[in-house]
């Protein structure tokens, strides 16, 4: 007796039943094929994402300075370490910190003044795209900064409106100079909301007296895939004496939260997973169950039980192999679809950040092997888990039993 | 740094040098009702006099050393003028308080700015000094109970030391403060601040002593941070008026543009 040929025969018999089970196998498969990959591009974008204002996905300083921001606390080589940098295929740029008052009108506020080189800023992070009002810096106009909202608010200031900085240069002089709100950032963090200026990089070292150095070099893998701690290493090898630190050092608890949301992510596509199981558990029961009367029969002209788990076990692998097919091209190409042009779900959220995270208001999937293996691994896992305890009970089953089995 | 602790001792090496202070009245007193009556002569003096000063600061640090010359008015207890006289670059840079309001005129810019209290333990041009320490005030009698911990010859001179330790609620920030006075018209010697765990914070030192308005006094003063043993600022004072005449038109916004 050819199995295989019989339970063909026997799933083209009965084509409703089978057609039934099949696409239920199938819609599960497609589900989890498209679930998988959009939660792989959740997994993938929420480091991004992290990352993408502010941070970089790893940061170069003086060792110590992380510690105690000092404004001598600069590597005096900056210029030539980022160019280094650049050159090994990192995204790099400088970043100077400096502390003093901010003053407008009879308002004053404590401040920290951010020199950025914007030409390089602008390949590590996105916050150039963050301004509510008015623009980013321009190095051609220096008088133009960029400040907080909330720093905004407290200066009573809008744009165009001056602003007067007062702070202690390297020197030890009174740095102070008159600028003019060029842009207000949107929401970006609370410590940049309240009380950051934006200024290019060659006006900070005019007002601060630095002509040279960095306090913070911040580096951006250009690919996402590629290993963090490989990056990081390398890096600390072009950066020598400086200490190098990857952002998860940096900001380890916004680390541990990604760490948790990963996990619920695949919580999620457990549950998922599990109830697709039990369409799929379902369909393949009620189609074995509803035929004992048959493999009755079939036992009774001499059909040994091990022929009926066999001839169970292939057709439900024929029905796996259909869906798993449908599964795979109405899943992949969509999950490939999403991936270049997202869910965008602007309409709910907005773009907007939370504690230093840009929350990216456009979904992207993200499909990888694994994205559509283990949904078709796991499809197949199903049929045949669901299928061992029925064909056991079908071949098993005393044939009188069986043929008046209700 | 503890800009809060500079403050303290400038406060008081200001108090000291602007007031000086005079022989308690020889009677027959417990030792530490003789040290309160000292530290409430002081106090005192300190107290509802206006004065002129022309000083310089030499500001030394790891990274930088500068040297300044100002021009300092002060009325009451309110009211305080301070105006830089060189260099070139801070010229007529003036730190203005009046009442509870600390303003600050930037030549630069051309703006008067006022200053918050966030602002205040911020470094006074580089120094030691926060702009606090220029323009605030305290009673030590409030803060401190003195007591006179040694009297006598040291090193061929007639002092007195007395103790001071916070009373219970005082908000202060030091565990204790040793002042080391010449016994002959109290001049002021030396200034040792204790941390709260007893260990020497900064020590004050007072020297040059010559005659300004009217009497001996200490025209040099230096402090020494203890954890930075390198650094230092000093005053200098070139000039000092006390009981001069100044209205309080003198220590107005307006008046702080004026070069």
């Amino acid at each position: 007796m050819n199995i295989v040929a019989f339970a063909a025969r026997n799933v083209k018999r009965n084509w409703h039943r089978s057609l039934v089970t099949t696409l239920a196998m199938a819609l599960a498969g497609f589900i989890m094929i498209l679930f998988a990959s959009l939660s792989e591009g959740l997994m993938q974008t929420s480091e991004r994402n992290a990352v993408a204002m502010n941070l970089g996905d790893i940061q170069i300083h003086v060792e110590g300075y992380r510690d105690d921001p000092d404004l001598y606390m600069r590597m005096d080589d900056a210029d030539a370490l980022v160019s280094k940098i650049q050159q090994a295929g990192l995204y790099a740029t400088q970043r100077l910190y400096g502390f003093g008052l901010a003053a407008a009108g009879t308002s004053s506020a404590g401040v920290q003044l951010r020199g950025i080189n914007p030409e390089n800023e602008k390949t590590v992070t996105l916050i150039h795209q963050h301004v509510m009002a008015g623009q980013w810096l321009d190095p051609l106009e220096p008088a133009g900064v960029v400040i907080g909202r909330k720093l905004a608010r407290t200066l009573g200031v809008g744009l165009g409106d001056e602003i007067i900085f007062l702070g202690q240069a390297s020197d030890g002089s009174m740095a102070n100079d008159l600028y003019h709100v060029r842009g207000i950032m949107k929401s970006v963090a609370q410590d940049i909301d309240r009380g950051a200026i934006f200024m290019s990089e060659d006006a900070f070292r005019d007002l601060m007296m630095l002509p040279r150095g960095a306090h913070e070099i911040a580096v951006m893998r250009p690919d996402r895939r590629a290993d963090l701690e490989q990056a990081r290493s390398h890096v600390a090898t072009l950066a020598g004496e400086y200490e190098t630190v990857s952002w998860d050092t940096l900001m380890p608890v916004i680390a541990r939260i990604l760490e948790i949301m990963d996990a619920q992510i695949i919580i999620m596509i457990l549950i998922t997973y599990v109830a697709v199981a039990m369409v799929v558990l379902n369909a393949i029961l009620m189609s074995v169950f509803e035929r004992i009367h048959e493999f009755g029969v079939m036992k009774a002209i001499g059909v040994s039980p091990w022929q009926i788990v066999l001839l169970i076990f292939s057709e439900t692998l024929i029905q796996v192999l259909v869906a798993s097919v449908l599964a795979l091209i109405s899943g992949w190409p969509l999950a490939l679809y999403y991936q270049t042009h997202g869910i965008d779900l602007s309409a709910i959220a907005g773009s907007t950040t939370f504690g230093g995270i840009a929350i990216d208001p456009i979904w992207y999937a993200y499909v990888t092997p694994n994205s559509l293996i283990l949904p078709v691994a796991f499809l197949y896992l199903i049929a045949v888990l669901a299928v061992i305890y029925p064909a056991a009970k079908a071949a098993v089953i005393q044939p009188v039993q069986a043929i008046y089995y209700r | 740094m503890n800009f809060h602790k500079y403050f303290q001792t400038v406060l008081l090496g200001v108090f000291l040098l602007l007031c000086g202070l005079t022989p308690v009245a020889a009677e027959e007193q417990t030792a530490t009702e003789r040290a309160r009556e000292i530290l409430r002569q002081v106090d005192d003096m300190w107290r509802g006099i206006s004065s002129h000063a022309i000083f310089t600061m030499q500001v030394k640090t790891t990274h930088y050393t500068r040297s300044m010359r100002m021009e300092a008015w002060s009325k009451g207890k309110e009211q305080t003028l301070v105006r830089i006289l060189s260099p070139l670059k801070e010229k007529g840079t003036a730190t203005l308080k009046s009442e509870n309001n600390i303003y600050s005129y930037l030549p630069r810019t051309d703006r008067t700015i006022r200053l918050t209290s966030g602002m205040m333990m911020g470094s006074w041009m580089g120094s030691h000094f926060t702009n606090d320490d220029l323009v605030k005030e305290s009673r030590m009698e409030d803060d401190y109970e003195p007591t006179i911990s040694f009297e006598g010859m040291r090193d061929g001179q007639d002092i007195i030391i007395f103790s001071l330790i916070p009373k219970p609620d005082a908000p202060v920030v030091w565990g204790k403060i040793e002042i080391t006075v010449l016994a002959e018209g109290f001049i002021p010697l030396q200034q040792i601040y204790y941390d709260e765990d007893m260990a020497i914070a900064r020590t004050m030192r007072f020297s040059d002593v010559k005659p300004m308005a009217g009497r001996l006094r200490p025209a040099v003063m230096r402090i020494v941070p203890s954890d930075k043993p390198d650094e230092y600022t000093e005053l200098d004072y070139k000039l000092l008026e006390l009981d001069v005449k100044l209205s309080d038109h003198f220590f107005s916004i307006a008046r702080l543009r004026r070069k």
